[in-house]
């Protein structure tokens, strides 16, 4: 390609609507997934799993399938516990238990879908042959599937070890809190039960794993979002050191959270892989997704708040009591619901009295996992349908009751000592007012209620706690470190190599973690290839979860092409004869400020990194690479999600007319990625607010076993989304980015139910669950006072 | 659907050879009567661009063309497809990319990709029937192919911008024997 002239120069590429590098291979059908994934004599696998919610085990015959022809072998509970020792989550805080979960289980099953046994067969087919033949006698033991009854003393017990199945008790509270409700004006609560939701990525689970006898070394393969975080959690369970173990996430179908975990699975294939000497894959099916992999965001929660007659929040108590189902989901725990929920109560509200209590059940479910928005989605639908709720009863605008009460753009310490670094907390609902035309609409609806229709507006606006830095991480209630590594190599023909231990699911971290060495190195970005998803070629990282890539990985990249910079800054001053600050670097080239005849190109600066002998400055090292590691203090996203739905008080049904989206995450490395970030967040949100519910029946069967059941929103549901965007860059992280990528799913789901509420307002309803569904809503009509009016 | 009775094939050892033209050339391998279309496709004739989200009928992620309609592969029996003329992603773009791809890169349509195969396939068979779709009938038409990344906002948007682009009348690939070579 012929040099562009100086005067014409490309965009900066951070904050540039950067077209995605990664798209071109998925749109050929050129994706790699872990199913792609095929070796020399692999075989297959499939388990055998509970089909009750609560039993003991006490005969396992698998004479029958090991005798099927084209099974290679059949594993019991036993003998798995023999080759691999059982997952134990354990949360480093004292009032947290431990829970065991065997790799299969061994004396007794504790939920529909729990392994029992695994075929391993020369096909997929010849597996799930040999695992109908597997007989199995059980004595059926009672369930418990409620999460209150679960812990009240008179349930059966799932854990031996976990006293009245309550894996932790947890309270905070103000010193003042209980006399600020004593003396309030007003104390308004609300019991909400937040629907058990899933993540259901689109690509089920899965693992292939290559044991080489000669070696000794382990190669596994994984569906997962956190590759060098398997590998340390994985590795004592398998007997194995980290060193002979490389873990490849090759393209992964999203996980929103779900394969931010190690699963059972992840020790099981390796371990029998090695057993039978051969390769073994195993690909999660759906119903076994459903079933097995992790449920999330059960919350059953009573918050109250104390108001006064002018309709200031004076104090928040809530008590939130999570059904975890029957494990505590590695390694997070299945605190990961109720702790974030508790903890993020204040939200963008000042608030100085603030009282909560967390109870974590087990019952006989699927065990619950991170899922985008863990925790704080439930715990801001409990918190935003309440104000929707107090505002109706004061007879106070909903939006403006909001503001009142919110605080202000400044650095903010919540009661909960949780440090924002400072938003647009008001400026965004004010933006969302005026993109609604907010007075515009409540003249409409004036109008459509006098024709019998009734739609209404429902304001959601959000403090996201993302990024899960160690000070994040411990803000919400988990105490670890939680940091993360880059490392930035420039090649001998200037070209970019960047490593980073977080991994691309679906965010398109190729592109905007390219878009941030790039600017930091002055090269193009076609230059810069980012290498991750492979334990042996790319530095140790936590993974890509809880909204925290841009900020950390984009940080420790910052940090090492920072290092490798100041090299080529000053190779460029030596061979320019200038001081180094003299020195830009830009779209490939060294240029002296000011001097545009004087510049070198970047390659030409690597080969003299590299080979240029007595050119190279003296005592710098021949290499330009640089490792870096980044902690990224404590930061908040904000922003609003306003939903306007029409709610057809015959039938039910809830239209989705138009969903505008505010967000604010600092700086935004690349806008096109971040609107696509909002627009599924939303989406997700959505379906957790109308339809998506795993629901069980009291014996703690599994009815919403297949997608006929649990109902994922088509094109046909989600409405179009418009976006919008305020910066307000953290004054704390590296390049001042926030994360984000979850707001939309926190904040989506009581927008639609504020608007449910809003549009239904004459017949007073008080919506306390989601989904709501169409009965719901004709439950709320016909409870309501309202006379119904008829269409004309 | 048209079919060509000479390539029934006969059982050996369990399995039938099934011969079939697909993106244009002919292919053949061998099936237990129950192997899904899909893993047919992913397994036997390694075209692994066919995804399986469900195995029920429902996500979509598995839709290929047959005979230029729509079909959810896991749906479907490989010795069902004897004879059939089958298009799969691989089969969309035929030196560059199908306008189809071109949009659903520019429109920011795909996050994790699991989906995008399928979702190409029954956008381009709405371009076919029908060059300049609106918004709602973009929606009404995808609405059987399941997309957890997206929210379907950019999804919509490229098959829009596709059909501007004329991805309808002259990217035709349901018909055509394209990207044999």
């Amino acid at each position: 390609m012929a040099a562009e002239p100086m005067t014409v120069r490309s965009p900066q590429y951070v904050g540039a609507r950067v077209l995605r590098v990664e798209d071109k291979k998925y749109l050929l059908g050129r994706g790699r997934y872990l199913d792609d994934v095929v070796l020399p004599a692999m075989a297959h696998a499939a388990f055998v799993r509970s089909p009750h919610a609560h039993a003991l085990i006490k005969r396992v015959d698998v004479s029958a399938a090991k005798a099927l022809e084209g099974v290679v072998a059949v594993l019991t509970g036993e003998e798995l516990a023999e080759l691999g020792s059982a997952f134990v989550t354990e949360l480093q805080r004292p009032d947290v238990l431990s829970v065991t979960k065997p790799l299969l289980a061994t004396d007794k099953v504790r939920h529909v879908g729990e392994a029992v046994a695994i075929v391993i067969a020369e096909s997929r087919y010849l597996a799930e042959d040999g695992c109908d033949l597997v007989e199995i006698e059980w004595e059926l033991l009672p369930a418990v599937v409620d999460a209150e009854e679960a812990i009240s003393g008179d349930a059966p017990q799932l854990h031996d070890d976990v006293p009245n199945n309550n894996v932790a008790h947890i309270e905070f509270a103000t010193d003042g809190v209980d006399a600020a409700f004593a003396a309030a004006d007003h104390v308004f609560g609300k019991r909400f039960h937040c629907g058990r939701s899933h993540a259901a990525p689109l690509e089920t689970r899965g693992v292939v794993a290559d044991f080489d006898l000669g070696t000794e070394q382990l190669t596994m393969w994984s569906s997962t979002q956190l590759p060098h975080f398997l590998r340390t959690l994985i590795a004592p369970h398998l007997g194995l050191s980290e060193g002979d173990i490389t873990v490849i996430a090759p393209d992964v179908g999203g996980g929103f959270g779900l394969k931010a975990h190690v699963f059972v699975e992840e020790a099981i294939i390796p371990l029998v892989a090695r057993r039978v000497g051969r390769p073994v894959k195993w690909v999660e099916d759906r119903i076994e997704h459903l079933a097995a992999s992790g449920h999330a965001k059960e919350i059953v929660m009573d918050v109250e708040i104390a108001v006064s007659d002018d309709g200031r929040f004076q104090a928040f108590r809530g008590r939130y009591i999570g059904d975890g189902g029957a494990y505590s989901g590695f390694p997070w725990s299945c605190l990961i619901d109720p702790l974030p929920a508790a903890s993020l109560l204040p939200s963008l509200y000042d608030v100085r009295e603030l009282g909560y209590t967390v109870d974590s059940a087990l019952t006989n479910k699927c065990q619950t996992t991170a899922y985008r928005g863990p925790g704080m989605h439930p715990g801001h639908l409990a918190r935003e349908t309440l104000i929707e709720d107090i505002a109706r009863k004061l007879k106070i605008d909903p939006v403006a009751l909001r503001v009142k009460n919110c605080i202000s753009s400044e650095p903010y310490v919540t009661a909960n000592d949780m440090h924002y670094d400072g938003g647009s907390y008001i400026e965004s609902i004010e933006l969302a007012q005026e993109l609604v035309d907010y007075a515009g609409f409540r003249r409409e609806q004036l109008a459509a209620r006098e024709q019998g229709r009734y739609i209404g507006i429902g304001f959601s606006p959000f403090v996201e706690a993302g990024t899960w830095g160690s000070e994040g991480a411990r803000a919400l209630g988990f105490p670890a470190e939680f940091y993360d590594t880059a490392s930035v190599t420039m090649e001998p023909d200037g070209t970019v190599t960047v490593t980073t231990g977080t991994f691309s699911h679906g965010q398109g971290h190729h592109t905007s973690l390219a878009q941030v060495a790039a600017d930091r190195l002055g090269v193009r970005l076609e230059s810069v290839r980012v290498v991750d998803g492979d334990t042996s070629k790319a530095t140790w990282g936590a993974g890509t979860y809880a909204s925290r890539t841009a900020t950390v990985a984009g940080g420790s990249i910052i940090l090492a092409a920072t290092d490798v910079r100041d090299k080529l800054l000053r190779i460029a001053a030596q061979m320019l004869e200038v001081s180094p600050d003299d020195i830009e670097l830009y779209d490939g080239h060294a240029t002296v400020t000011g001097v545009p005849e004087k510049t070198l190109p970047i390659a030409t600066l690597a080969g003299i990194g590299y080979f240029g002998g007595p050119l190279r400055p003296e005592g710098q090292e021949h290499t330009l690479s640089a490792t870096r590691y980044y902690d990224a203090p404590e930061t908040y996203s904000n922003g609003v999600v306003v939903v306007i739905v029409e709610v057809d008080i015959e039938t039910g049904a809830v239209e989705l007319q138009r969903v505008v989206a505010v967000e604010d995450c600092g700086t935004m490395l690349n806008p096109m990625i971040v609107d696509g970030q909002v627009h599924g967040a939303i989406a997700q949100g959505i379906g957790g607010a109308l339809y998506e519910e795993m629901v069980y029946d009291d014996a703690g069967q599994l009815l919403s076993g297949t997608l006929a059941d649990f109902l994922y929103p088509s094109s046909m549901e989600i409405p179009s989304i418009e976006v919008s965007h305020l910066t307000t860059p953290s004054p704390t992280t590296e390049g001042g980015m926030k994360g984000m990528g979850e707001g939309g799913t926190i904040a989506a789901p009581a927008a639609v139910v504020n608007a449910i509420t809003d549009a239904l307002a004459p017949f007073e309803p008080e919506i306390n669950h989601t989904p709501v569904r169409p009965s719901d809503v004709l439950a709320l009509v016909a409870r309501g006072p309202a006379q119904r009016t008829p269409k004309p | 659907m048209k079919r060509d009775d000479n390539h029934d094939g006969a059982i050996v050892d369990g399995e039938i050879e099934v011969r079939l033209q697909v993106n244009g050339a002919s292919r053949r391998g061998r099936a237990e009567p129950r192997m899904l279309l899909a893993d047919f496709l992913r397994q036997e004739l390694v075209l692994t661009g066919t995804h399986l989200g469900c195995e029920h009928g429902v996500c979509g992620a598995c839709t290929v063309l047959v005979d230029g309609a729509p079909v959810r592969s896991c749906l479907m029996l490989a010795v069902q497809a004897q004879g059939a003329d089958v298009t799969t992603v691989e089969g969309l773009a035929n030196g560059e990319l199908h306008p189809l791809q071109q949009a659903f890169n520019e429109k920011h349509g795909l996050q994790c990709g699991f989906c995008t195969p399928g979702m190409l396939l029954s956008a381009a068979v709405l371009l076919e029937e029908n060059p300049a779709p609106s918004s709602e009938e973009i929606r009404e038409h995808l609405s059987g192919n399941i997309c957890r990344c997206t929210g379907y906002v950019g999804i919509v948007e490229a098959v829009q911008a596709a059909a501007q682009a004329g991805g309808g009348a002259e990217a035709s690939v349901a018909t055509t024997p394209a990207a044999a070579s």
